[in-house]
């Protein structure tokens, strides 16, 4: 007879369930950006999957853990796919694996494996990529064929510098940000300054992302908390800023349905290790990235600032957890940081 | 009344129906029974029996020491052949002769008689901790009540025990709850049960409209959610009233028993039975026949479930109480004791080991969960770094260790054992802090006993003395005004002393109602020195009339 501790009723779910779920949710986002952008998206979500099971077993080794519960909790391999999906089309192999290295090796092992991260390890690979190779992080190329030419040559990095500027172009957000400030956003719209159907293929791509989350929110994966404020606090800001100028500003629609808004809510700031816990936190911190992307999109050097932007709201996790702390049943109402565990 | 909540909460898979098909049966009588001196919360039972004894059932096996105590009897009738530190042993005659107290009507016993009956059959909580019930009967001296809650949630898995008690004795339950509700004042009796229990609740409703006197009854029927069956809980759901950090039900007004006390204490006022049986649920699929049972309390466990038919080869583990809170037994030879309400002996494949654990991913699974509204995973995390302060500040004590967290943990955590490892080692830093004050304390009693011894040898000398005098002559005229002037004063001093023995009865009886599974030695300590002073003052009072017969009679 075994004495421990009383058995299980009925396990819950594991860890492993709740990732696999993510993953699959991940699907209709691959999916339609595949169907944009070719074959490229598929590559890197493979390299990226891949170099990071590599990597993670490598670490795992290095700090003689056992291997399967580790692997098999499919952590790893989610970072990967988040991270390979949030690369331009086709990034070449060495790109993926020193993006995957920072996120796996650096940003979740080196501070103690799953569960012991105070950042999102797939924005700390992408934020490093970011500043580190400007130019093939913005390397995105208009829409194109399921397989488009000179794929190979572009994962393999065998591509010259010169021939990679001809495939490439610029993301709506790209276009926006360089307009100039004297182009009023009437006229750049007008100009029609992305090749045909860019714009319809990143709010298809973001309509898709939208879908997944919805089933990561349906399947309780996922609470609705941090999704909901991000995008809410966007649309506010993203609202007054366009009411003010909206000669100046983009709309509200075209900042929820372009960059990685979407795929960010649902797939990136609710990754429940990096960010706050308590309800009212998480309403925090989901509010936190929606107002830092915006104010880094309209006054910041970069066009899209998901990455930056939940990095900078882990920052504030610790402090949100102390502050947010829920007042337990039966507390008195005022404040409960007045020693009141200690009167017992 | 609208149906209010308390957050959190779950839906585990009840199983009861293995064990609330068959009806109520009793055990077969145990060939020996081995009763522990402490079933109850508080300081264990003295042994007033001695090996060799004939007892017969309702017999006083032993006395309860302290305040928070209980005393024992004996469940079977025969011989008392053992007496360890902890256990009375008694092997049975087979006779079955019981000794009843005299029958009592509550309705006109005065409420001090009812009381010190309760005490007397020693009466405890049949639910979980085992708390006196003569204590919880007295509420009334420090806490205005107007709420009895009848507790018929029974929202663990498995357990119908009380299920059972309200099918066969609504009535019996009802009426002790009427005799509940005369000792504590109450307005009003509100049974709250959960609604998985359809023949329980036709049961209350056809009783309900003949003990409608002299108290009021409501029956609220509350969705099936655990842990419904929580006293806060449920006082929650059935009154929306919080009771507050570290407080007691008492502090807002209402009480809080389980159907089994209220049959209990019925049957001990209305026909003088002592605590000595009590119903257990035995469940779970390595017993052929699972149900409910009337079990002698002392009863091996080993025996009660090969009398339920137990298949030793599929037993994997025995556990006392539900599955969520429950204690697995480590082993058989254990006895039925008051607090037992449910036995599970299951198999492997029933109730497996939990897989292994994981680490935290915070992804907040038990926070949605917490009826406390606590963090479980800030908990488990400064648990583990023995972070206390931290602890203490996210409000551990009130963690009401339901086990919900654990129960929907993806990372398969043992959040509550680890919560109850660290409240205990925070209790005995508090313990080690307090040891000076409580080595204080023992140095007053001593003081305050040889006080008392003192005065009351006094006080003999002084009635031999008066009785030598009496037939001779009057007092001498000398003494005739200082005697008055100090029979004042002492008469002050004894109504003080009675104040401090009733403070220092509240502040124990709180404590322990609070702190159940706990030891609360300083408190018993404080209670027995402010019990020696009044008696000192007693004798003094005592003392000083026998000098001065003629003066008093104010």
């Amino acid at each position: 007879m075994s004495m421990m501790r009383a058995s299980q009723l009925g396990a819950a779910p594991p860890t492993a369930h709740l990732m696999r779920w993510v993953i699959v949710a991940t699907l209709p986002g691959i999916g339609a950006m595949t169907f944009y952008f070719g074959l490229g998206i598929v590559s890197n979500v493979l390299l990226a999957a891949l170099f990071a099971l590599a990597a993670e077993a490598l670490v795992l080794k290095f700090r003689r853990r056992p291997l399967p519960p580790a692997l098999m909790d499919s952590s790893a391999l989610l970072t990967g796919v988040l991270l390979g999906a949030s690369l331009p089309p086709a990034s070449p192999w060495w790109l993926i694996g020193t993006g995957v290295i920072a996120a796996v090796v650096v940003a979740k092992q080196l501070y103690g494996g799953l569960g012991h991260n105070p950042f999102n390890p797939a924005m700390v690979g992408y934020a490093l990529l970011l500043v580190s190779f400007p130019t093939y992080m913005t390397l995105w190329s208009p829409p194109q064929p399921l397989i488009p030419e000179n794929l190979w040559g572009k994962i393999s990095g065998t591509l010259p510098g010169s021939a990679l500027d001809a495939l490439s172009g610029a993301t709506p957000l790209d276009a926006f940000k360089h307009k100039g400030e004297a182009v009023l956003a009437s006229e750049f719209w007008a100009d029609r300054p992305l090749p045909e159907g860019t714009l319809n293929a990143w709010r298809n791509v973001a309509l898709a992302w939208l879908a997944g989350g919805l089933l990561l929110i349906g399947k309780r994966i996922i609470s609705w908390h941090i999704p909901v404020s991000m995008l809410v606090s966007m649309t506010v800001l993203a609202t007054l800023f366009y009411a003010s100028a909206p000669s100046h500003y983009a709309s509200p629609f075209f900042h929820l349905v372009t960059g990685a808004t979407l795929f960010g809510a649902f797939f990136i700031a609710t990754d429940p290790v990096s960010a706050a816990t308590s309800r009212r936190g998480k309403l925090i911190f989901g509010a936190g990235i929606g107002v830092l992307v915006m104010v880094i999109r309209t006054f910041g050097g970069y066009p899209d600032a998901v990455a930056f932007a939940v990095l900078l709201m882990n920052l504030c996790v610790p402090l949100l957890d102390i502050y947010t702390v829920p007042r337990p049943t039966g507390q008195p109402k005022s404040q409960q940081r007045t020693g009141q565990g200690e009167s017992r | 009344m609208p149906d209010y909540n308390f957050p959190g909460g779950i839906t585990p898979p009840d199983r009861k129906e293995r064990s609330n098909q068959s009806p109520l049966r009793t055990a077969t009588l145990p060939i020996s029974v081995v009763l522990p001196l402490k079933q109850h919360s508080g300081s264990a039972a003295l042994p007033v029996v001695n090996i060799g004894d004939t007892v017969r059932v309702g017999n006083l096996l032993a006395q309860r020491d302290g305040m928070v105590s209980a005393n024992l009897h004996a469940s079977v009738s025969g011989t008392v052949t053992h007496i360890s530190d902890s256990t009375i042993t008694i092997e049975a005659d087979g006779q079955d002769q019981w000794q009843l107290l005299p029958p009592l009507d509550w309705r006109t016993a005065a409420n001090e008689m009812l009381v010190e009956r309760l005490d007397t059959c020693g009466l405890t909580g049949l639910g979980g901790a085992g708390f006196p019930t003569y204590i919880k009967a007295q509420v009334a001296k420090h806490h205005s009540i107007d709420t009895l809650v009848v507790n018929a949630a029974e929202c663990e898995p498995y357990i119908t025990a009380d299920d059972l008690t309200l099918r066969y004795y609504a009535n019996d339950v009802l009426e002790g709850a009427q005799l509940i509700a005369k000792l504590c004042g109450a307005e009003q009796i509100v049974v709250g049960i959960e609604d998985n229990k359809p023949q329980a609740i036709g049961a209350l409703k056809a009783a309900l409209p003949h003990y409608q006197q002299p108290t009021g009854i409501t029956l609220k029927v509350i969705e099936t959610r655990y842990p419904s069956g929580g006293e806060r809980q449920l006082i929650k759901k059935l009154l929306n009233r919080d009771i507050p950090s570290g407080g007691l039900p008492g502090d807002i007004g209402a009480l809080c028993h389980n159907p089994g006390t209220l049959l209990a204490a019925l049957y001990a006022v209305r026909d003088g039975k002592p605590l000595v049986e009590r119903i257990v649920t035995l469940t779970g699929d390595a017993i052929n026949a699972p149900g409910n049972y009337w079990v002698r309390l002392g009863t091996p466990i080993k025996a009660l479930l090969a009398h339920a038919g137990l298949e030793t080869k599929h037993l994997h583990q025995v556990i006392v109480g539900g599955p969520m809170m429950g204690t697995p037994l480590t082993t058989l030879d254990a006895p039925v004791t008051k607090t037992t309400n449910c036995l599970i002996a299951a198999t492997y494949e029933e109730l497996p080991p939990a897989p292994s654990e994981t680490p935290c991913i915070r992804c907040g699974a038990c926070e949605s969960v917490c009826p406390v509204q606590l963090l479980p995973q800030q908990l488990h995390w400064y648990a583990r770094a023995a972070t206390d302060d931290a602890l203490e500040k996210l409000h551990l004590f009130d963690c009401i260790e339901c086990d919900a967290c654990s129960f929907v943990c993806p990372s398969h955590i043992p959040l509550v054992q680890d919560y109850r490892a660290a409240k205990q080692r925070i209790r005995l830093k508090r313990i080690e802090t307090a040891k000076a004050d409580h080595a204080k304390h023992r140095f007053e009693f001593r003081q305050a006993r040889l006080a008392r011894e003192e005065a009351e040898k006094q006080a003999r000398r002084q009635a031999r003395l008066a009785q030598k005098h009496q037939p001779s002559s009057n007092s001498p005229p000398s003494g005739s005004v200082t005697p008055t002037a100090d029979l004042r004063s002492l008469r002050i001093a004894q109504t003080a002393a009675k104040a401090a023995v009733k403070k220092a009865e509240k502040v124990l009886a709180r404590a322990a109602e609070q702190d159940p599974h706990q030891r609360h030695d300083d408190l018993e300590t404080q209670l027995a020195t402010a019990q020696e002073n009044l008696k000192a003052a007693d004798a003094r009072l005592a003392e000083a009339r026998a000098a001065a017969p003629k003066k008093e009679t104010p």
